[in-house]
């Protein structure tokens, strides 16, 4: 008779990487728009002063902490805190690849089932919107098509070029 | 539709269908309560890829697991037991069944396990299963019988049937729907078809069961003969495996009907599939519910056909355009199948003594004179009134 064979389950290291990767950078990039764009600055305004919230992926991360302290919006890393107004937690790290890749729009994934949200709605829906201008910023125009689920149509060639010079260099410069 | 004054329907399975689908499994478990599943397959029946990407899904989330690769079809409870021990002793919590031969083990050996039976062996004689079982996930392969997803449990000749036997979850993953063997995905359509049309037809009509059973037809019709001529067909494999899913839901609140014990019958002792003895029979039986009625037959037509066609078809008309489509479709499934896909008792080549073991074992049940009627015709090679036409 065949025996039970106990496994430990893998690894995905390539993605994982990957995921990191994606995650740290925008979360520094928000760090940015909240500075360099208006919209942003403007949803930011209207959240709570203390304002926290993660994006990962379950179980075991990687995630992107993003709070507000004294009006000024800040990355915090990569370790959520016990307590947070929204985490939006992607079910698995292959979703997560999925959505961080652009095979996926946020919108499409959530249809799919593979985002969890903890916390307000209406703080929930600030925070995709947030992410959305961030990828329209970060990503070119053919890629960030399929992230967001409605490309802004009304933005000048001004606002894209100097926000994307300022997000991309204070994102990269960490200020 | 009529509505009944009193109607009730149990479906208390999770499907989770799609791209990526079995990624999601570990969430699914930490949801169910559970940190260590026992994995139950057998890589004779769903092949060696289908269990590396079942392992492969459960990537970076840190769980551990076993894994039985060795159900048999032999279906003894002497195999419960001994898993059943294991269980016990190294404290798993969830039981995962990938392929339907494992699905039927699991969903007994969950009983074991649950219950905390002394000896799973005595199976057969002890009490009713009236409390909830630990958590059980399906995982629906190429191939599946469809009775994945019901509350049937089919092992060796025992059939263990209640609600808490249904799975909490089935996953359908279209990597693990496709494959290279048209006949498993004919018979395996030609099975859900089956259960699907007779749930379908039930009088009295139950507008829950109907919405399964009417999703069921119209993906099998629009999508299994593009899977049976190309298996690899993802989309197509996909709805396929979905509709056996849907087909099980639907059958799981009827009764045992006729053409489900047609199957059974012949699939435990003939050892062939069930789908295959179902396009026999079906016709057959569609024809004798035209003679007695207690049918909807022309309810039957509105699945199987489109809207329009459906709408232009007066309604004396609509029973007799209902045998005529299920006629079709099966009878262009055998033509591309070929030969892999039998179309007589002849030629599934069935021993002459298990033949009539069957038929007496048919001959013994309640509705005996209806199931030996039939599959005497079936054997005679007499065609259907509808295939005389």
């Amino acid at each position: 008779m065949a025996s039970v064979r106990e496994i430990s389950a893998g690894q995905k290291p390539f993605k994982r990487a990957y995921v990191a990767m994606f995650l740290w950078f925008t979360g520094r990039a928000i760090q940015a728009a909240a500075k360099a764009d208006d919209q942003v600055k403007k949803e930011f305004q209207s959240l709570p002063e203390d304002f926290t919230f993660s994006l990962g992926c379950l179980p075991a991360g990687p995630w992107m902490v993003v709070g507000k302290k004294n009006g000024i919006v800040k990355y915090l890393g990569g370790t959520p805190p016990e307590k947070q107004h929204v985490r939006l937690a992607i079910k698995n790290l292959d979703a997560g690849f999925l959505i961080l890749s652009f095979q996926e729009s946020t919108a499409l994934a959530t249809t799919r089932n593979r985002l969890v949200t903890d916390g307000e709605v209406p703080y929930a829906l600030a925070v995709i919107r947030i992410l959305d201008i961030v990828e329209v910023y970060l990503l070119p125009k053919i890629i960030a098509s399929l992230a967001v689920k409605r490309y802004p149509k009304n933005w000048s060639i001004f606002r894209k070029l100097k926000g994307r010079i300022a997000i991309y260099s204070r994102a990269l410069l960490g200020i | 539709m009529k509505l009944e004054s009193l109607l009730s329907f149990t479906c208390p399975v999770k499907i989770n269908s799609g791209n990526k689908a079995l990624e999601g499994l570990p969430f699914e478990l930490t949801g169910l309560d559970a940190t260590k599943p026992l994995i139950l397959t057998s890589s004779k029946e769903t092949g060696p890829k289908a269990i590396k990407t079942l392992l492969g899904a459960f990537g970076d989330s840190k769980m551990t697991f076993g894994l039985f690769d060795g159900i048999d079809e032999a279906g003894d409870l002497g195999l419960i037991e001994y898993l059943k021990n294991l269980y016990l002793k190294n404290r798993y919590d969830a039981l995962i069944a990938l392929g339907g031969r494992a699905t039927d083990a699991a969903k007994v050996l969950n009983v074991a396990v649950s219950q905390k039976m002394a000896d799973a062996r005595l199976f057969a004689s002890e009490p009713p299963i009236d409390k909830p079982l630990g958590p059980l996930v399906v995982v629906i392969s190429a191939g599946a019988t469809g009775l994945e997803t019901t509350s049937w449990a089919h092992f060796g000749n025992r059939v263990y049937r209640s609600e808490y036997l249904a799975p909490s979850l089935a996953v359908i993953d279209p990597r693990l729907a496709v494959c290279r063997d048209a006949a498993a995905i004919a018979c395996s359509g030609l099975a859900a078809f089956g259960r699907a049309v007779e749930a379908h037809g039930a009088l009295p009509e139950n507008p829950f069961r109907r919405a399964y059973s009417f999703a069921a037809l119209r993906f099998l019709c629009e999508n299994l003969p593009a899977a049976v001529s190309n298996p690899s067909h993802r989309n197509a494999a996909l709805a396929v495996a979905n509709a056996a899913a849907m087909s099980g839901c639907a059958f799981a609140d009827g009764g045992n009907t006729t053409l489900h014990k047609l199957g059974q019958a012949f699939s435990g002792t003939g050892h062939v599939s069930a789908g295959e003895i179902m396009a026999m029979a079906l016709p057959h039986i569609l024809e004798d519910y035209k003679k007695t009625g207690g049918f909807d037959l022309a309810g039957l037509l509105h699945p199987l056909a489109d809207d329009n066609t459906f709408a232009k078809t007066p309604e004396n008309d609509r029973a007799d355009a209902a045998i005529g489509m299920v006629n079709r479709l099966i009878a262009d499934l055998q033509n591309i199948a070929g030969k892999a896909l039998p179309r007589t008792l002849q030629e599934t080549g069935i021993p002459g003594y298990l033949l009539e073991d069957i038929l007496e074992a048919l001959d013994a049940d309640p509705d005996g004179a209806r199931l030996y009627s039939i599959a005497q015709r079936m054997k005679d090679g007499v065609p259907s009134d509808a295939k005389k036409g």
